[in-house]
């Protein structure tokens, strides 16, 4: 209630005039009333009903949360994270030693970032993750759906029907070892149409369409709650070029971290975003270090890294809060990547 | 594609010339700022400000789709997804051919056979789709003065002598096929600005580079200062208007590129290896666990370029007259090799024991 003028969510210019007719908390404002707020600061009875309402949306918010009260608040103690995070699914890859080192899969409501040269599998592994966060609970998985932002149009539906195919074969299989009832239910609505269906697919032309896209993505995910995975493919694309202005970049990129994590927790997502690898030139020998800067490096929350050794793909968890760091040898197969 | 108008996102007329008062006319303007600057030049409430920022991000926003929509539409002209390049062994492994709606890049060292492959191509692409072509028109950017007519017209007449059998099916051939010679960066990036116009107008079906490696490196000289930022904005700016046009109207693009050499003591530019079958002493056996000797070979242009492109065919010597086809970059291929010979007919290949 002892909240400053300065600080409401009001429109400037109507902020600036209250602070120059001297009010200085929430409070005053409340006091006064829609028609003596309309006659001191000169505005129209409507309009000072509408600021009211502002101001006491405001002091509603802050009061639920100085009481505690659940819900509008994003605080905890450390034991109901711990029940949360044990409670949580992974997203896994269908690749056991890549899983294993993440801990189980890719991890809900964290940032994965997989970095990686061209052509080593990191639009793969993507194509992968949206098949498998929709399997069935009762195989195992997380039965969402995935969203899949494309900036450098590497997205092949065929791809993506080999990879589902070999998914719904793989779950027939183990539905008739188990022979269990639910499995048998779950493989009626678990088919490739359905598979193909949630899948939603967003062509991101430039960096414009991209920060449209996040904006609105928050609304999409509260129509669509099911979904449990939002693919980025190619963060690096559309900021590499045609930037001058340097900082302006790294401001769009924080702000899209920003949002993304905000969107990864709140509708308990994970989001796993690709990036490309770029040379840096040193005074001796030059090396591949991911794009987009240092200050980018900050974003997410795991980092993997995709490289080659002669002729072996390996991936490496770079950063990673849980898991320590380690690299494993992968394939990529016609079903899978192994 | 400029940045599309504030007020083409329905934003109210008042709202726009106020904020063309502080120079923001489009929605790339718009987008870019912060929650709070936008209150500031709108006037509005944090409240309407978000509503605001919904709307111009809904006017600038792609469609959704889902996959399975995607997958009905492939479905429903299965022969427009590919361009087959009638070999038979490699179209197999491209689940059938070169892609249409993204950029495939051919690289080879000089004399092997990139021109004759892109001749080829244009060949094919002119066919009536009941032989595996599109029916269509070639659109040829020829930065090297490498194109030959007669070799064209060869081709044509030994690879499908009962389609050409008369001189009046040649002709119309050859009549399809648009070619621009272009010297410079700067004009070959005019030429395909200009090329949205000319798909539609001529019903293109395919657009063909060749090749862009020569023009590159002729005008950037990457020691100098400057010059690798240059390079790589052109090339990026390159490669999204390509990716846009292949996108838009469902072609393939082809383009060409060269092979560089890397010195190993010095600046060894490892970053160039985009695959182990890139690096063609690798794939030949030569050297192993790291160690380079000096003047191996990679592929031109840098990392970004090969980000850009969505499939990478690299053709190279094997025992004269015989060369090889690899596949090294596919979303739907794993690494393949063919042997193929260049014959009056184009490509022919090898057929290995094993097919």
């Amino acid at each position: 209630m002892q909240r400053d003028v300065g600080s409401l969510p009001l429109a400037p210019a109507l902020r600036a005039r209250l602070v120059a007719a001297g009010f200085q908390t929430a409070q005053e404002l409340l006091d006064t009333g829609p028609c003596g707020l309309s006659k001191e600061i000169g505005i129209s009875k409507e309009e000072a009903l509408e600021a009211l309402q502002v101001v006491r949306q405001e002091c509603h918010s802050d009061a639920t949360q100085t009481a505690g009260a659940p819900g509008t608040s994003r605080k905890c103690t450390a034991l109901e994270l711990l029940e949360q995070e044990q409670a949580q699914g992974f997203i896994i890859t269908f690749c056991s030693a890549l899983d294993n080192i993440l801990g189980g899969g890719v991890q809900l409501t964290k940032i994965t970032e997989i970095c990686g040269e061209p052509g080593v599998g990191k639009t793969q592994l993507c194509m992968q993750l949206a098949v498998d966060v929709q399997i069935p609970e009762c195989f195992g998985g997380l039965a969402g759906e995935a969203v899949f932002i494309d900036t450098e149009g590497s997205f092949m539906v065929d791809r993506v029907v080999d990879v589902a195919t070999a998914c719904v074969q793989h779950c027939q299989l183990i539905a008739e070892a188990h022979q269990e009832e639910d499995h048998l239910k779950a493989l009626e609505t678990f088919s490739l149409e359905s598979i193909l269906s949630h899948i939603y697919y967003f062509r991101c032309r430039d960096y414009i369409e991209l920060l449209a896209q996040v904006y609105l993505l928050p609304d999409f995910l509260s129509e669509h709650s099911k979904v449990r995975l939002v693919v980025i493919d190619g963060i690096a694309f559309p900021f590499r070029h045609d930037f001058e202005d340097l900082s302006l970049r790294t401001r769009l990129l924080n702000g899209l971290a920003q949002q993304l994590i905000i969107i990864a927790n709140d509708h308990k997502a994970a989001v796993v975003l690709t990036n490309q690898m770029t040379t840096r030139i040193g005074q001796s020998q030059s090396t591949l270090v991911p794009a987009l800067g240092e200050s980018w490096g900050h974003a997410a929350t795991v980092r993997l890294i995709f490289h080659w050794d002669n002729n072996q793909r390996l991936a490496t968890l770079y950063k990673s809060p849980s898991q320590k760091e380690s690299t494993i040898p992968y394939h990529i197969t016609v079903s899978a990547l192994l | 594609m400029a940045p599309k108008k504030l007020r083409r996102a329905r934003l109210s007329q008042e709202l726009c010339e106020r904020l063309s008062r502080y120079q923001i006319t489009t929605c790339q303007d718009f987008l870019c700022l912060s929650l709070l600057d936008l209150m500031k030049v709108t006037g509005q409430s944090y409240r309407n400000v978000q509503k605001l920022l919904c709307k111009v991000s809904l006017a600038c926003a792609p469609k959704m789709q889902t996959a399975y929509e995607m997958k009905v539409r492939r479905a429903v002209n299965p022969s427009s997804a590919f361009l087959s390049t009638s070999l038979h062994g490699l179209d197999k492994v491209l689940h059938g051919g070169v892609p249409c709606g993204s950029l495939t890049e051919i690289t080879s060292p000089p004399g092997c056979g990139k021109t004759q492959f892109c001749i080829m191509m244009s060949v094919l692409a002119t066919l009536p789709v009941s032989m595996g072509g599109l029916d269509g028109a070639v659109i040829y950017i020829d930065t090297e003065s490498a194109f030959s007519a007669e070799r064209l017209v060869e081709i044509a007449g030994n690879r499908f002598p009962a389609y050409f059998d008369s001189d009046e099916k040649l002709f119309s051939m050859t009549r399809s096929i648009y070619l621009y010679r272009e010297l410079t960066c700067g004009s070959v990036l005019k030429r395909i600005k200009s090329l949205e116009e000319e798909i539609i107008s001529k019903k293109v079906k395919l657009i063909i580079i060749d090749s862009v490696a020569s023009v590159v490196r002729k005008e950037f000289d990457t020691k100098l200062q400057g010059n690798l930022t240059e390079r790589s904005n052109f090339l990026a700016r390159g490669a999204s208007l390509l990716k846009y046009l292949a996108e838009e109207f469902s072609i393939p693009v082809i383009l060409t590129n060269q092979i560089t050499t890397w010195l190993s003591n010095g600046l060894a530019i490892q970053a160039d290896l985009v695959s182990p079958a890139d690096d063609l002493c690798l794939s030949e056996g030569a050297s192993g666990g790291g160690k380079r000797e000096s003047g191996s070979v990679t592929a031109a242009l840098g990392n970004t370029w090969s980000h850009s492109v969505n499939t990478r065919l690299i053709l190279q010597y094997h025992d004269l007259p015989t060369r090889q086809i690899l596949v090294a970059k596919s979303p739907v291929a794993p690494f393949s090799a063919f042997f193929y010979t260049v014959e009056k007919s184009g490509f022919v290949l090898q057929e290995t024991d094993s097919e």
